[in-house]
């Protein structure tokens, strides 16, 4: 045993945090039987209700810790929340910079605390096979807000691809009701009006607006990009990759799902990003597009943009707002920037955004043995999952920090203020009272998710809601052995991908070399990759389907 | 360094080097020297520049070594906020006890080490020097500290890199070059081992205890990740990690995910700028002091060890 131990620390020194001296103890129970785990609980308690444990109870949460609303101890939120729930939270203070780490350490030294919030799909994989993490799609039942809305949201495509290859999952997802895209292209308006264009809806017609941008500025790059680092064109890539039919950038997936012939294809070998590639390519060859877009620092681009010698970048919500046009006010006040609905290209008119984007919940193994397990999971399930939950974790307290106006719309109080929304008050829903705090605050109705929008982001949203979702693809979980494997094929395929992906754009490889470069995916075991991929999506689909 | 070296050349009575070809080497060592000084400085000073400026002209790409639009707005913002006088103290009490009894574990191991006629020496320096090369790791040295009980306390932050190997090493070699004449001579005399220790070697050996402070002073000053690991609370950490946090806050606008503070997702570019140039101040202004003993101290434990 202790021999075991030893080996189990050298693993874990050469990298492997995941592995975990947890493993090395007994088993989670397999007992379904929790009447030993009741204390504290309501034996009725459904959807709709309040949840108020019977006696006074504290769980630990690692906490992470947001620079910009450090952690406050006389929060409003922690004393509402006892108040209402009878359950006071001992956070974890985990600064952000280095959350993933400290996680893996603490849950890899047995020292985790009983929830773990903001971990986003795959990051849980790594725990799994540890033992440390529960797996909460067994106790689902002890949720009963969280299974209302996977019935009424119709979640179980999302749900699914969060499954491990025994057909359970680990982690409680962050649930959106519809999906929310935020990055799009941001375009100076004034330059398409001066030449007397509208704004583009297709990427083809943003590729003439680049050209007739040119033509009238020859001595600019029209599109100069941001986001390049670590990923380069992490931002463009992956909505421009989805406009295309492929993922790319930030989210670039080792495979893509093709609905019409019900089979994966590796992304990085398909038709769909050959041809993103080929747009990209025409655009930085014709002197459209910045070379340096996928280099530059996001300052860099920045610049660019205020000082007139770019008009279009990638952006979101509050980048335009606090960034793009702060700059350019000081520059150039006659400018306009608007984020324009994302263009729409091959794949049709899609919204690309997952709908479990905001991350989501591990809960600590050790839990399970706690007597107040249910009263926990029943907190847990209030808190992130109930509608008045959500709105207090959100908005917080009626009267004090928001309040409704006649046709029930919620709106701050007079000297409250967040996301600019009242910019005369004195004291700031996050800072001062802890409330829309990203590691409570997730998910959520259209309505609840929409309300702290602008009326500008609320336009752009209406016309991306009106599209059709992108299809989750099924899912198709790895055992260990495989996941090992897959992980020394991966670094190499994914490293070449992102270097060619990089060379076919900026033009130093032709893309008549499309197939050479094939090819050399297929030496870096692209064959046997895919091989794997179907072998594991046909399990998946006889044990589960 | 630079002005040091020509003044003593040009009071030095014309000797045989002063021959045409060093005179040119050193106006080109000169030359060099100065443009890795401008090369080390001009960060810092653009740094410094932009924690005067006002945002605008930063963003505009226009502050380089003078601030733009000059403002202490940032400076008022930064020192308003409790955390980071609180996060600042501690620091300064980490770096302080923990240098204190790095210096004194230091000294006395490598005093011991620098002893020929100590039995198992070799053993000894072979314990400290197979640490240089292997580390428990990072889940067994959490799992020590916690079990220790030194979890969430200052303890955990001095205790565990109380002892560097190089600096013991570089020690060692100084104590080995102090001549056994002396303390000989302290011996028949009557003093006893810790007399010897204390009354004769450690005077004599000012230079390289005062580079040891600098050295770790500096390190500890920097470090934030065991702090990072083993601290759970805000109120404990040093600066460096909220100095971090700071910054990671307004380049990591994707991990931030879910909620997004749209009021402030990147901390601006003065204010990280102004805690930067807060957070390196005092260890920088510590240096020039201690710096002619740092040239001399190691030279000389270095080339006659």
């Amino acid at each position: 045993m202790l021999h075991r131990s030893w080996r189990r620390v050298a693993l874990a020194t050469a990298g492997l945090l995941a592995v975990s001296l947890v493993g090395c103890s007994e088993e989670p129970t397999e007992s379904t039987d929790l009447t030993e785990n009741r204390a504290g609980a309501m034996a009725e308690y459904g959807v709709g209700d309040q949840f108020t444990a019977t006696e006074p109870l504290s769980f630990s949460v690692l906490y992470n810790n947001h620079p910009n609303y450090p952690l406050k101890n006389d929060w409003l939120f922690w004393s509402e929340l006892t108040k209402r729930t009878n359950v006071t939270l001992e956070p974890v203070a985990v600064p952000l910079s280095d959350y993933e780490q400290k996680r893996s350490l603490l849950i890899g030294a047995g020292d985790a605390p009983l929830i773990i919030p903001k971990t986003y799909h795959p990051a849980e994989n790594a725990f799994v096979s540890s033992g440390a993490i529960l797996p909460v799609s067994d106790y689902l039942d002890l949720m009963p807000h969280l299974k209302d809305k996977i019935e009424k949201w119709h979640f179980h495509p999302e749900l699914d691809s969060l499954r491990q290859s025994d057909g359970k999952f680990y982690l409680l997802p962050g649930m959106e009701e519809k999906p929310t895209q935020d990055y799009s292209l941001v375009m100076r308006t004034d330059i398409l009006d001066e030449l007397g264009l509208a704004v583009p809806k297709t990427w083809d017609e943003v590729y003439a607006a680049l050209k007739a941008m040119k033509a009238k500025y020859p001595d600019t790059y029209p599109f100069s990009d941001r986001w390049g680092k670590p990923t380069p064109g992490g931002a463009l890539l992956n909505f421009l990759g989805a406009s295309f039919g492929t993922n790319a950038g930030w989210n670039y997936q080792h495979t893509t799902w093709v609905p019409a012939e019900k089979k994966f294809v590796y992304t990085g070998a398909s038709e769909q990003y050959r041809q993103m590639l080929a747009y990209l390519n025409k655009l930085v060859a014709e002197g459209l597009m910045d070379p340096e877009s996928f280099t530059q620092t996001d300052d860099a681009a920045r610049q660019k943009l205020a000082n007139g010698k770019s008009f279009v970048i990638s952006g979101n919500a509050q980048t335009l707002v606090n960034e793009y046009r702060p700059d350019l006010a000081r520059t150039n006040p006659a400018a306009k920037l608007v984020k324009i609905p994302l263009p729409v290209g091959p794949a049709g008119e899609i919204n690309p955004a997952p709908r479990t984007s905001s991350g989501g919940i591990m809960i600590s193994t050790k839990a399970r043995e706690s007597k107040n397990f249910v009263a926990m999971m029943q907190f847990i399930d209030w808190l992130w999952y109930s509608d008045a939950g959500q709105e207090f974790s959100r908005w917080g307290v009626e009267g004090t920090t928001f309040a409704r106006d006649g046709s029930g719309k919620r709106g701050l109080t007079g000297d409250v203020d967040v996301v600019g929304l009242n910019p005369k008050g004195s004291k700031h829903l996050q800072k001062d009272f802890g409330f829309y705090n990203g590691v409570f605050a997730y998910g959520g109705n259209l309505e609840l998710v929409q309300s702290f929008f602008s009326p500008e982001e609320m336009e752009f949203q209406q016309v991306m809601n009106a599209r059709t979702p992108i299809a989750v693809p099924p899912p198709y979980p790895l055992t260990d052995e495989e996941r090992e494997q897959v992980a020394l094929w991966e670094t190499p395929l994914k490293d070449h991908v992102t270097q060619n992906t990089l060379t076919f754009i900026l033009g130093q490889r032709p893309l008549t070399e499309w197939d050479a470069y094939v090819t050399e995916l297929k030496s870096k075991n692209l064959d046997a990759y895919m091989q794997l991929v179907d072998k594991a999506y046909d399990r998946f689909q006889k044990e589960n389907g | 360094m630079v002005t040091l070296g020509t003044k003593r050349a040009a009071r030095r009575p014309r000797g045989p080097r002063d021959t045409r070809g060093y005179r040119v080497f050193q106006v080109v060592n000169g030359i060099i020297l100065t443009a890795v000084v401008i090369v080390t400085l001009y960060p810092f000073v653009n740094i410094v520049a932009r924690s005067l400026s006002d945002e605008a002209n930063i963003i505009a790409g226009k502050v380089n070594l003078l601030p733009q639009g000059f403002n202490l707005t940032a400076y008022k913002l930064v020192t308003s906020d409790p955390m980071f006088w609180t996060n600042y103290r501690n620091t300064v009490v980490y770096t302080v006890v923990a240098t204190a009894i790095s210096i004194v574990l230091t000294t006395c191991y490598a005093y011991v080490l620098s002893k020929p006629q100590l039995k198992g020496r070799g053993a000894l320096v072979g314990i400290a020097v197979f640490t240089m090369f292997f580390s428990g790791g990072l889940i067994p040295n959490y799992v020590l500290i916690t079990s220790l009980g030194m979890k969430n306390s200052i303890w955990a932050v001095v205790i565990p890199n109380a002892i560097n190997v190089f600096n013991l090493l570089v020690m060692k070699a100084f104590f080995e070059s102090l001549p056994t004449e002396l303390e000989e001579a302290a011996a028949v005399d009557g003093l006893n081992t810790y007399g010897i220790l204390l009354r004769i070697v450690l005077p004599l050996s000012k230079a390289i205890i005062a580079t040891m402070v600098l050295f770790y002073a500096v390190s500890f000053w920097n470090s934030w990740f065991t702090a990072f690991l083993y601290l759970d609370r805000q109120e404990l950490f040093p600066v460096t990690v909220y100095l971090r946090n700071l910054i990671a806050g307004a380049t990591g606008a994707q991990s931030a995910g879910g909620v997004a503070d749209a009021d402030a997702v990147q901390a601006a570019a003065t204010l990280q700028a102004v805690t930067i140039v807060l957070t390196t101040l005092p260890i920088l202004t510590v240096y020039p002091f201690i710096q002619r003993y740092f040239v001399s101290g190691v030279m000389l434990g270095a080339v006659k060890g």
